[in-house]
């Protein structure tokens, strides 16, 4: 299932989240920008004028391209966008955590991980 | 799961009665041995999951806390420093170390943080102003983010252990369903047959002995009347001896008779 | 002498700002305020300063665009005014938008580095700090373009020439560049209010001079002590320093030497309202000084920042006890964005559900 090499090289969050999530998370120092030429940023800022592919496609890149992040942070209302993509997501590695914004409560009905606690226990 | 019907494909032999025997026992006690694994593991993943459940909803409130820091930076710098933020970003100071964690055989792993040293991308952030307070956002939100690195860590155990324990359910199930009713199937089909055998064995014996027996009664009978013929003949003979002889004497005098003509 | 001629070109816009002074919520506004439970609430106690920049946000909008309405007020009303402003007032009035222009070029110049598109960051650009020929800066690709257009096309050019070439806004932390600037003009603004014949020895000079002074020393000693634990080497740091205000010149050298809180503490000794803001943060503090302060939360005491902001308000809030000054315009733009930031803090507490530190506020009526 995940073998040691799956995850011992995962030293990196990653975050996909509005301006004011991402800029806190990057004042704690988790931003991380790859060297040139490709400079990947392991954030990613979403505002009104961001789409759902673009979200998306981050979603994809941190989950599945990029082997070197562990813990995908993401805010709970922007994963209600792309909640399809984020239910469907099952894997150990890396972990997708929705996290609460500045402006959107924390509401653990929606948590995909959290309703998948209730199912279990048959609530 | 109808019983007769579903077995295994094997001869009924002595030999492979004793194999299904094995096999049963190996069965029974790799379902106990699962079983309690799997209890183990959902117990573990029963606590992991009332833990995941608390730490989700006290995250809330830390991430309050956090961005209530962020609007101080705001506040005392009096405009926006998300921009800058962003841009000064290059390499990261919070790093993950993972480690692994034996619960009943399985490897769950852990997500440690742990801080780079000599690593400040925003050390000159709100330099001629709110430096204090982006310093201090930057401990609240660091402590912030260790909060959520462990609650990542529970939610990767629970996904595995859900993982695992299903596997491990199925496993105890199947054993418990299939593998041991059709062992038992076999045995039990195993030992109709060989009873059956058994059976046919005795019956035939049973048949060659009474036919030996009918045999040996015939053969006796025969003898018998043979001696009784001889003995009969015998006494024939020795009570018409001269009878005996007066036949042969008869024809003999009846050619006698004719010859004697000559 | 001053009090003759002001009011003929000048009367109205007194008389505007002092009106506006006026709408500034008072101390009974915030007190209600500090009581609501939810984002509308406040917006309806908001209702009769902010009515109609507020009608356009829907129910319960977010903090951020709750300040930004609230600025948009400010901003309209200050294009008012300088639209009315004629002679040495409008000149006045540039002076105060550069200190936004620094803010605006320095986002600029961290765009080009970065080679993002420039165009985009004029959004987040402050409205006050808006001028012409900014949109021409973000035809330049590389940063000595970009300088070179600086120095034709902003009114900040003087700032520039003389203390940053153009390879310094590559090499230098944008903070630096940004400082420096900051330095230049705080320095011109006070020449400019202290020489130009319009205001030399009237109260616009001697009231602008106390909040420039203030406004100098206040950075000197943010740079010093946000400076410690930084690459930021004390040479540079000592270029930092605007060259006037109180502790100018043996307190900028004593802190230009400092290496922690009490080296700074001990450099503003010599002035009696820096020395109690430092003797009340410090006791805040405890020996790591008052940046350290764990986690925000529960501090009870003020940090030095706060003090600093409280001292600007009253400074600005006197200003308005003098006749015949430009000064007010300057002090109604400080005290209403002071009222922003008032506004927005209260909001966020709300929106944090944080209400313990809801008083954290600055009202100076």
């Amino acid at each position: 299932m995940t073998s040691q090499a799956d995850y011992k090289d995962r030293q990196f969050l990653a975050v996909i989240g509005d301006e004011d999530s991402v800029t806190g998370l990057l004042l704690a120092g988790i931003g991380h920008v790859t060297a040139p030429p490709d400079a990947q940023k392991n954030f990613l800022v979403v505002d009104g004028k961001t789409d759902n592919a673009t979200i998306e496609e981050a979603f994809n890149r941190f989950t599945t391209e990029r082997k070197d992040i562990g813990i995908v942070l993401i805010n709970q209302h922007i994963a209600d966008r792309i909640r399809h993509r984020v239910d469907t997501y099952t894997a150990a590695f890396p972990t997708v955590l929705e996290i609460p914004s500045k402006d959107h409560p924390y509401d653990p009905e929606k948590d995909s991980v959290l309703r998948r606690v209730r199912r279990l226990f048959g609530e | 799961m109808s019983g007769a019907a579903d077995r295994e494909a094997v001869f009924p032999t002595r030999q492979s009665l004793g194999l299904m025997k094995a096999k049963l026992k190996g069965a029974e006690t790799g379902h106990s041995l699962l079983k309690r694994k799997s209890e183990a593991l959902t117990k573990r993943f029963r606590e992991i999951t009332r833990r995941i459940d608390e730490a989700k909803r006290k995250m809330g409130r830390v991430m309050q806390i956090a961005s209530l820091s962020l609007a101080e930076v705001t506040y005392a710098v009096g405009g926006n420093i998300s921009f800058q933020i962003q841009e000064s970003a290059r390499s990261a100071r919070f790093r993950l170390r993972t480690k692994q964690e034996n619960v009943s055989g399985v490897l769950l792993p852990a997500f440690e943080s742990y801080l780079t040293e000599g690593n400040n991308d925003f050390a000159m952030t709100g330099l001629g102003k709110g430096g204090q307070q982006v310093q201090r956002c930057r401990e609240t939100y660091a402590r912030a983010v260790e909060a959520l690195v462990e609650l990542a860590s529970l939610q990767t155990a629970f996904v595995i252990l859900d993982e695992v324990i299903k596997v491990v359910n199925r496993r105890v199930n199947a054993i418990e369903h299939v593998i041991i009713p059709r062992t038992e199937n076999t045995i039990k089909y195993i030992n109709s047959e060989l009873d059956e055998l058994d059976r046919e064995e005795f019956y035939r014996l049973k048949k060659v002995a009474a036919k030996k027996q009918r045999d040996n009664a015939e053969t006796d009978a025969e003898m018998k009347q043979k001696r009784e013929n001889q003995e009969a003949l015998d006494r024939e003979a020795g009570e018409s001896a001269a009878a005996d002889d007066s036949a042969p004497a008869d024809i003999l005098a009846v050619d006698e008779d004719e010859d004697v003509i000559f | 002498m001053e009090g003759l001629l002001f009011n003929v070109n000048n009367g109205y816009i007194e008389g505007i700002v002092r009106g506006y002074r006026n709408g500034l919520l008072t101390g009974a506004n915030y007190t209600n305020m500090t009581q609501c439970e939810t984002i509308d609430d406040l917006k309806l106690q908001l209702g009769p300063a902010y009515g109609d920049f507020l009608a356009s946000l829907p129910p319960n909008p977010s903090t951020s665009s709750l300040a930004a309405k609230t600025t948009d007020k400010l901003v309209a009303e200050f294009r008012y005014v300088r639209a009315n402003a004629v002679g040495s007032l409008a000149k006045f009035m540039d002076y105060l938008t550069y200190g936004y222009m620094i803010d605006n070029v320095a986002l600029l110049i961290t765009g080009t580095l970065h080679e993002r598109d420039t165009r985009e960051l004029l959004d987040r650009c402050h409205p006050l700090g808006w001028f012409e020929t900014m949109p021409v800066l973000c035809v330049a690709t590389n940063i000595e373009e970009l300088y070179n257009s600086v120095l034709i096309e902003t009114p900040l050019a003087p700032y520039f020439k003389g203390s940053l070439s153009h390879q310094d806004l590559d090499e230098l932390n944008i903070e630096i560049v940004r400082n420096t600037l900051y330095k230049n003009y705080l320095e011109d603004f006070y020449h400019f209010v202290n020489n130009n014949p319009d205001m030399a020895g009237t109260p616009t000079a001697e009231v602008m001079s106390e909040i420039l002074e203030f406004e100098a020393d206040r950075r000197a000693i943010n740079i010093t002590l946000n400076s410690f634990g930084t690459e930021l080497s004390k040479a540079d740091r000592k270029k930092l320093y605007p060259s006037f205000g109180m502790l100018y010149p043996e307190g900028t050298l004593m802190l230009s030497r400092a290496d922690d809180f009490e080296g700074v503490r001990l450099a503003v000794e010599g002035v009696g309202d820096y020395k109690s803001f430092f003797e009340a943060a410090g006791l805040g503090g405890g020996a790591g000084g008052p940046g350290n302060m764990a986690g925000g939360t529960g501090s009870d005491g003020k940090t030095l920042e706060d003090m600093f902001y409280q001292k600007e308000m009253e400074i600005s809030k006197m200003a308005f006890t003098r006749q015949f000054t430009y000064a007010i315009v300057y002090a109604w733009v400080k005290l209403r964005e002071q009222e922003i930031r008032n506004i927005t803090w209260i909001a966020e507490c709300i929106a944090q559900n944080q209400k313990e530190r809801i008083n954290n506020y600055i009202s100076v009526f």
